[in-house]
Formats: structure tokens, sequence, C-alpha cells
């Protein structure tokens, strides 16, 4: 017993003997086993650090902790980025979540039950004609004659400058046919007694200027929009992601949308702003130059084309104005008097930019040009037109207010998870397609209006709910008779009883836990319990629901887990052929110990206990440095950088913490690993013979 | 009276390159208990070889030795390392101390190799041996602070602490001066006759030679007379 200890004093007095002896290899080996040590303490501190973050950026913006959805699911939930038809996953649904919510509820540890509804639908946008024309019905209504008289001014600057589009598209055009019936049309929306007198601007006119004039100067591009209903006030109260920009919060019983920061920004923003934003962000955060980056140059070459989108915003007064303000600037007005040419010129030479010029322009862009031209397509207070296409092939068009502007704190630049609006749960209901008393008797009228006859409201909802027929549009042009897809256009009113909220049907719904470490278990537990109410559903957890965004997490860690790897690996071949050229020079010392009767294993222990203990020091010293260098950049934070690490950092700035797991056991486990790394080495040390303890040394 | 150890028509053939070289041909020998041997000759006649073989640190390529009727030939590493322990002592010609420990470390490193020994017991024996080799004053010092002829006594004593029955010493003074020499050899003799324990060592120095009681004489691998005192 005390003669074991006596060997393993032995050993170790020996060990740590030769360490000091050879102090300089020892120093080497373990500044590389520390500086393993820290890379790793690091790594995998930030990496839980990025976990932690992602989860709360995904479980508390829509996610939750647990996602449910029905048991008839053709594809998987998929929260952010789902695939299917058009974008759109068939997930199935559930009539009424009633019941599920409150079996759900039962459970001890389950703290909320979140309806949600995922889908996607148009959001139809008019041209700048277009908005000046609303604003022109709605002065009309208003009825004062000042603001009537600005906003007629406003039609026909424009007015002005369809004509110019119509000239140039003379040269392309082959149908000339069209093109002179467009022309004789502007040319009698231009005639100047055309809007005269105010009094006399009525509906027909309006409709005229609306169908005939306004279509000429182009369609925008139709966007998606991609979004989810909720119970509002229940969503409000368990996802603290959620961050109000701008405008207001959707209230209870209110039916209405808030917009998504990125799409607002990325989709519905006047393109010159939008341009001129694309390359500040890429000479200042990612410190490129427009000469020097093609991307950049692509976008100036761009932003030179893009003064319509100035000069379409204008009335003439404010013409003259801008073009008054550029020759200020130095940008001189050639092209004689005609204002919109003289101003389109000058335009394009100011957005002509390039290093020397670009932040001068930007920040005058901002200053002069951008409170006069609308910089967003949609802003809060506003009301939007959503189309979607239902399950069974009707169109919905929808009117939705824009309540507010919003963001997930976290996910703001994310691609898949940061595009998504939010809107109340009957709205979404509609658009989904599910039948209101309302809606289902004009569907009946516009059935018999088509010649459908024998439809009952019964079997229109089934139609619409029903999955043995294909869901979608292609299914209804099969028939000929009805190649149009029907366009109901529903009355819903703005307000609804919050009541319908709190039952009916919903796509899936998120659940929030008290403790959310026991999600698997909880999980289990809940379709235990479903199951014995008889309720079929799936139900997942976050990572899973999250899709692709959720799988970044565990890309992150395997890269950095890889990383690690192929550091120890080159830290192993290092430590072990440091070790094996070490025992060349002990030779003698090793033999002498042979023929005096160590055994071989003596030998090899021997060897393991001095990388044992160099390991262990030097862990030890690399994880202090690690914990050291957290616990700075936890005050200070590390700065994001680019949008994919702000992405994975769910932030701008990650604040690292100091995780008592990952300190405990990682200089534990690198001590073993690097104490492996020397079997081979002790090994080949333990062939030397006793009867080497006679070779000469040196 | 049977002998300590027996040599049996042992041949000991190294390979060198695509030759070989016969270190030693057809030796047979005994030698008993409580002999003071000599084995001399001239270099690469084989005393080196013959040392190895006896101190179990090799194997005979055909013959056999036997270590107190124990035949060594089939023997495994393990078994043969354990037999140098508790059997054998080694005198080196160059010391061959561990340089990390101190003089009292390096005699009671075999004791810590036997593991059966507690504290006390081995201090007993350690302060004993280094009494006998004039070293008490030393025996906290590195090795590396001593002169050759103290580092020998070292050496000595770490041979005998574990009481072996035979010490094997391949020219043990050739790194020292006569003079020294000469001490060391005396204090084997003296050992030799107090512990009764059998002294094998080699030698060129026919000083050294006229202290053996029994010289062997080794030529080209081969034993040329047996002389006894
Ligand atoms: N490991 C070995 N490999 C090959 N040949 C060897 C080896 N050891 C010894 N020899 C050869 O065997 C012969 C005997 O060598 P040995 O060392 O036993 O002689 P020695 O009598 O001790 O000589 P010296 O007085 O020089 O020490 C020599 O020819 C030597 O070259
Ligand atoms: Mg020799």
């Amino acid at each position: 017993m005390s003669s074991q200890l006596g060997q393993l004093r032995l050993i170790s007095s020996v060990a740590l003997r030769n360490l000091w002896l050879d102090r300089f290899r020892t120093t080497i080996i373990g500044a590389l086993i520390a500086f393993g040590a820290f890379l790793a303490v690091i790594g995998l501190s930030l990496l839980n650090d990025v976990r932690a973050s992602m989860r709360a950026s995904i479980t508390q913006s829509v996610a939750g902790d647990l996602q449910i959805y029905s048991a008839n699911a053709k594809d998987s939930l998929t929260l952010f980025g789902g695939g299917g038809f058009m974008g759109r996953a068939d997930i199935g649904n559930l009539p009424d979540f009633a019941p599920y919510r409150d079996e759900i509820l039962r459970h001890p540890n389950v703290a909320a039950f979140v309806p949600m509804g995922l889908d996607m639908a148009v959001l139809a946008r008019g041209n700048e004609l277009d908005d000046s024309l609303d604003a022109l019905r709605s002065a009309i209504k208003g009825k004062d004659s000042a603001i009537i008289a600005g906003r007629v001014e406003q039609v026909r600057f424009q007015l002005e400058q369809v004509g110019l589009e119509l000239t140039a598209r003379r040269q392309l055009s082959a149908d000339q046919a069209e093109l002179e019936q467009q022309e004789r049309d502007l040319k009698v929306a231009a005639a100047p007694e055309f809007l005269q007198d105010v009094s006399k601007i009525g509906e027909e006119k309006l409709q005229f200027l609306e169908t005939r004039i306004a279509p000429l100067s182009g369609e925008k591009l139709p966007t998606y929009i991609q979004y989810f209903g909720t119970d509002i006030a229940a969503y409000l109260a368990n996802f603290p992601k959620f961050h109000l920009i701008e405008g207001t919060l959707l209230g209870p019983g209110e039916r209405g949308i808030m917009l998504s920061r990125k799409v607002r920004d990325e989709q519905l923003k006047n393109s010159v702003a939008k341009i001129f934003d694309k390359i500040h962000k890429r000479l200042t955060k990612r410190n490129q130059s427009i000469a020097g980056d093609d991307e950049c140059r692509r976008f100036a070459s761009d932003l030179k084309k893009q003064y319509q989108q100035i000069l379409s915003y204008l009335d003439r007064a404010d013409a003259e104005e801008l073009s008054r303000k550029l020759t200020d600037l130095g940008i001189a007005a050639v092209g004689g008097d005609e204002l919109v040419q003289r101003l389109s010129h000058q335009l394009t030479m100011f957005l002509t930019v390039d290093d020397s010029n670009f932040e001068q322009r930007y920040s005058w862009f901002y200053a002069n040009i951008a409170p006069k031209i609308r910089l967003y397509e949609v802003s809060p207070g506003q009301t939007i037109t959503v189309r979607s296409y239902t399950r069974s092939g009707y169109i919905k068009t929808l009117p939705l207010k824009v309540y507010g502007i919003y963001n997930f704190d976290g996910l703001e630049d994310s691609d898949l998870a940061g595009v998504l609006s939010i809107m109340d749960l009957v709205s979404f209901r509609e658009l989904y397609g599910q039948m209101t008393e309302a809606s289902r008797r004009e569907l009946d009228v516009m059935r018999a209006q088509v010649g459908i006859k024998d439809v009952s409201a019964e079997n229109a909802e089934t139609d619409l709910f029903g999955s043995e027929r294909p869901a979608t549009t292609v299914a209804a042009n099969d028939k000929k008779e009805a190649a149009e897809p029907l366009s109901v256009k529903p009355r819903l009113a703005d307000q609804f009883d919050p009541q319908e909220v709190q039952r009916g049907l919903a796509l899936n719904a998120a659940i929030k836990l008290k403790d959310s470490g026991k999600e698997e278990r909880t999980q289990q537990e809940l379709l235990a319990a479903l199951e014995n109410r008889g309720l079929k559903a799936n139900i997942v957890g976050w990572q899973k629901a999250s899709g692709i965004v959720g799988q970044l997490v565990n890309i992150v860690g395997g890269t950095l887990l890889f990383a690690l790897a192929i550091i120890f690996l080159v830290a192993f071949v290092i430590v072990n052929n440091s070790i094996i050229v070490g025992t060349l020079n002990r030779t003698r010392e090793i033999g002498t110990m042979r023929a005096i009767g160590a055994q071989r294993s003596f030998i090899v222990n021997l060897f393991l206990a001095e990388t044992g203990i160099t390991g262990f020091f030097g862990a030890i010293s690399g994880t202090a440095l690690a914990v050291l260098v957290i616990i700075l950049a936890g005050r200070l934070g590390i700065p994001a950088g680019n949008d994919i690490v702000t992405f994975i950092f769910s932030g701008p700035r990650l604040y690292p913490r100091v995780h008592w797991t990952v300190v405990t056991t990682a200089p534990i486990l690198i001590t073993i690993v690097a104490t492996l790394a020397s079997v081979y080495a002790a090994r080949h040390a333990a062939k030397i013979q006793p009867a080497d303890a006679t070779q000469e040394k040196e | 009276m049977t002998a300590v150890v027996r040599i049996s028509s042992v041949e000991k053939i190294y390979p060198l390159g695509k030759t070989q070289v016969h270190a030693l041909s057809g030796i047979d020998m005994d030698i008993q208990e409580g002999e003071f041997t000599t084995i001399a000759g001239p270099s690469g006649c084989g005393k080196s070889t013959l040392l190895n073989l006896i101190g179990c640190m090799d194997v005979p390529t055909s013959g056999e030795v036997y270590i107190e009727g124990l035949p060594i030939a089939k023997l495994s590493d393990r078994e043969l390392t354990k037999l140098r322990l508790e059997k054998l002592g080694f005198i080196f010609q160059s010391f061959n101390l561990i340089p990390v420990l101190t003089v009292f470390q390096n005699v009671e490193f075999p004791l810590l190799l036997q593991g059966r020994f507690s504290r006390a017991e081995r201090q007993q024996k350690v302060t004993a041996l280094l009494a006998e080799v004039d070293l008490t004053a030393q025996q906290g010092q590195r090795s590396s602070e001593l002169s050759g002829g103290q580092r020998q006594r070292v050496a000595i004593a770490r041979a005998l602490v574990t009481g072996p029955r035979i010490v094997l010493a391949d020219e043990p003074t050739a790194n020292l001066d006569s003079a020294t020499g000469e001490r060391i050899i005396e204090l084997m003799k003296t050992i030799n006759r107090t512990h009764k324990t059998t002294f094998i060592f080699s030698t060129h120095d026919p000083q050294v030679m006229r202290q053996a009681g029994r010289i062997i004489r080794l030529k080209d691998g081969k034993v040329v007379t047996g002389q006894d005192s």
C-alpha cells in the first residue's frame, strides 16, 4: 500500500525533476497545451453564448419552446423559410384550437399557448401615379380646395412625365395601334380643361385616370409578404423579442397588420434611398470603396438611372426648388427651359457618385430630397391591400391597416426570420380561406353569377377545407368554365370581438414553457395527454420548428468543433514528436532504470506523468487566461462586424459569459487528451533496452 | 553445492548488416556463491556480452544461462526485469546514476521499484549502506556534485541495497584513476567478504585482475583458461 504510494511519489518526483531539467521543452509543450485550452474554453463558451442568444431570439420571437400543429400535416412545420407550394408548406390546420389549448395549459410546465397561422400573400402595389390619384381622391373627399389644387398640380406634373415616357417607348413598341390609343387617352387627360375646374373632378374622371392612364406608368413588381396571424394580446405578452419601431401596436379586437422593418426597408423603400443605403452600408461597415468593389460599382451605376424615382413624387413647385438647390450645390442646369428635362439631367448628375462625393451626396439626399418624396411606399396609418390564393384556388383580396413597423431583436437582419409580418388572427383566417358568414353569402352570389348552381354553403366549406381535392389554383384552371379563379372581396369590419381569437381555426400554436430545460420531457407528456383525450397533433421543439435558422446553431457549433479538432490534432502531433525527440537524450537514463529492474510500465507511467503534469498546468493556465479574456469581453462586448455575425450573435454585440461547466471540464479533458497524446511516445520510450544503459553518451 | 551462475554451451550472435558477429561461441562455466571473479581479455573478446547475459539484460542465441538454477532463455521481458530487480545488482563503467535524483534517492530507487518496504525500512537500509560506502555526508547531494569515485560508491550502494545474490560490474574502474579504482575494488572485496555476495566484473587492468579470486580469460568469444587463484 504505502509502497504503491512510494512508487507514485517516485514517478512524480522523477517526472517533475525531468520537466524542470528540460524546462525549455516543458515550456513549449505547456504553452501549446495552454493555447489549445485557451481556444477550447473561448470557443466552447462563445458557442454556449451564441446558442443561448440564438435560442432566445428564436423562442422569444415566434417559436416558443414547442410548436404544435395538425397531425394531418403533409409537410413539417417550418416557421422560417418554409417550403412547399409557392413557398407555402402544407401543415394542415387545427379547425378549433381551444380543446388543444385547454389540455396543454393543464400541464404544470406550460406557461402559455399562443395560436398562430403562418402564410404568405401578395402585397398589391400601385405606381406613383396611383399614389397621387389616391391622394387626390382623399383630398376631394376633404373638400379643401387649396389641397385639391396642390394634388391636381402633382397629377398634372406626373402626366407630363408619362407623356415623355410614352414618347420614349414609341421607338421600342411594336403594337402601334395600342400605342396610338394610349396617346389619345393621355391627350385627353393632359388637356388643360380636363382637370381645370376642381368642382367637376368626379368619379368618372378619377376612374379614367386610374384605369387608362395610371397603368401607362408601369406596374411595380408584386411583393410577397410572409406573415403570421395570431392572438395579438397573447403574442405580445409572451414574445419579448418583438420590438415596435414605428407606429402603434395592434390592439385586441383590431384588424390590421404590423410590417417587418426589413421587408419595408428592402422592398417598400424608395429605390434611390435604398441604393444610397446599400452603398453607404458597404462603404462604412465593410470598408469597401466604390472604385474597388464590383457590388458598389453596380449599385452606383443603378443609382444614376433612378432619377425618375425622385421626379415622380414632386409637384412643380418642389421640382423648381430642387432644381435651384442643385444649381446652388454646383450642379448646373442645362437643357433649356423645360423643367422636367432640366431636373432629370441635374438629378442624373447628382446621382452619379464616386468615392470622393458619396458621403456628401448621401447626406444631402436625406437632408433635402427625402423629405419631399415618399420614402416608404407603406407607413403606419395607411391601408394596404393583400391578395392571397386560398388553398382551394380562390383569390382573396383584403384591405389591412398598417399599425406599426417592428423588428425581432436579434433577428433583424435574418433573411428568413426577419421578414415575417404579423396580423390579427381574424384577418389571417380570411386570407387563409375560412368562410365567414358574410363572405359565404357573397360567394354564393358570385357562384350564381358564373353559373355554378346547387352549391350549398356546407359544400363550399368542404371544398375549401377538404383534402380530397388538390388545393391549388392549377386545379381550378383545369376546369374550362372556371378558367379565372373567383375573386372574393370580403367585407370585414375593422374591429372584431376579441373572443373570436380565443377559439377557432389556427394552423399551429407556440407553447411556452416555465422550465425550458425540460423541453423534451414536456413534449412527450403533452403528446400523451392529448392522446388520452383523443386529440392528435404534432409537437416539435423550437429548433426543429425554426428550420434552417435553428440548424444554424448546429452548423456554427459543428464548424467550431471541427476547427478545435484540427487544432488538437496538430497539437497532438507536436506533443508526440517532441516527446519522442526528448527520449533520444534520455536513452541511457531509461536503459539504466530498466537494467536495475524498472518494468516497461514504469517507464510508460513516468512519461505519461510528465505530459500529464505539463498538460494539467498548461490547461489550467490557458483556461485561466481564457476566463480573464471572457470577463473582459463580457464587459466590452464583441462587435458583430457584418450581417451574418450579427445574426449569429443575435444582436450587434455579443457579451460573453463565463460558463463554469466549460471552465471546469475543459482543463480536465485537455489534460486527459494531452496525456493520451503521449501514450505512443511513452511506449516508444519503454522499448529502450536495459543494455542501452551502457551506451556511451555523446 | 550448485553454482549460483551456470553457463552452458552459450552462443551469442549479433547481426551486423548482412553478416553476423559471433560475440560468444560455446561458453561453459560455473560460478559459485561468494566468488570474486573477473572476466578478462582484449577489447572485443565478448566480456560485456557475457556480463549482459549473466545480468539477464539479454538472452543467448543458443545454450542456456542458469541463475540460481533458473534457466533464463525462455523468460519474458517482464520476468527478466523482475529477476534483475530481485537477484542482481549492477555497477556500470560510467556509474549511471539517475541525474535528477539525490544520492539518497538513487540508492532508494530499487527499493521503491520492489515496492515492499515501508518508508522506515527503506530509510534504515539506505542509511546503513551509505554509511558502509562512507557517503552519509553526501546523501542530500546530486550526483553531478560528486567526484567519480564517490559516484561509483553510490552505484555500489544502489547495487547492494536490495541484497542481491550476484553483483555484476562491467569495467567498474575504467573511468577512474588507478588509486580510486583500487579503493573501489577494495570496497567491493570487503563487501564480498562481509555480505557473501558473488561479484563478477570485467577489466582490462592487470592491477585490478590481481585482486580477483578467479580470472576467466576470454579470446574471440571463447574461454581461454580458467585459472583459479
Ligand atoms: N549490439 C551489438 N550488435 C552487434 N555487434 C555487437 C553488439 N555488441 C557487441 N558486439 C560485437 O560483439 C563482439 C564482442 O563485443 P563485447 O562488447 O562483448 O566485447 P568486450 O570484450 O566487452 O570489448 P571491450 O573491452 O571493448 O568492452 C565485438 O566484436 C562487438 O563488436
Ligand atoms: Mg565491454
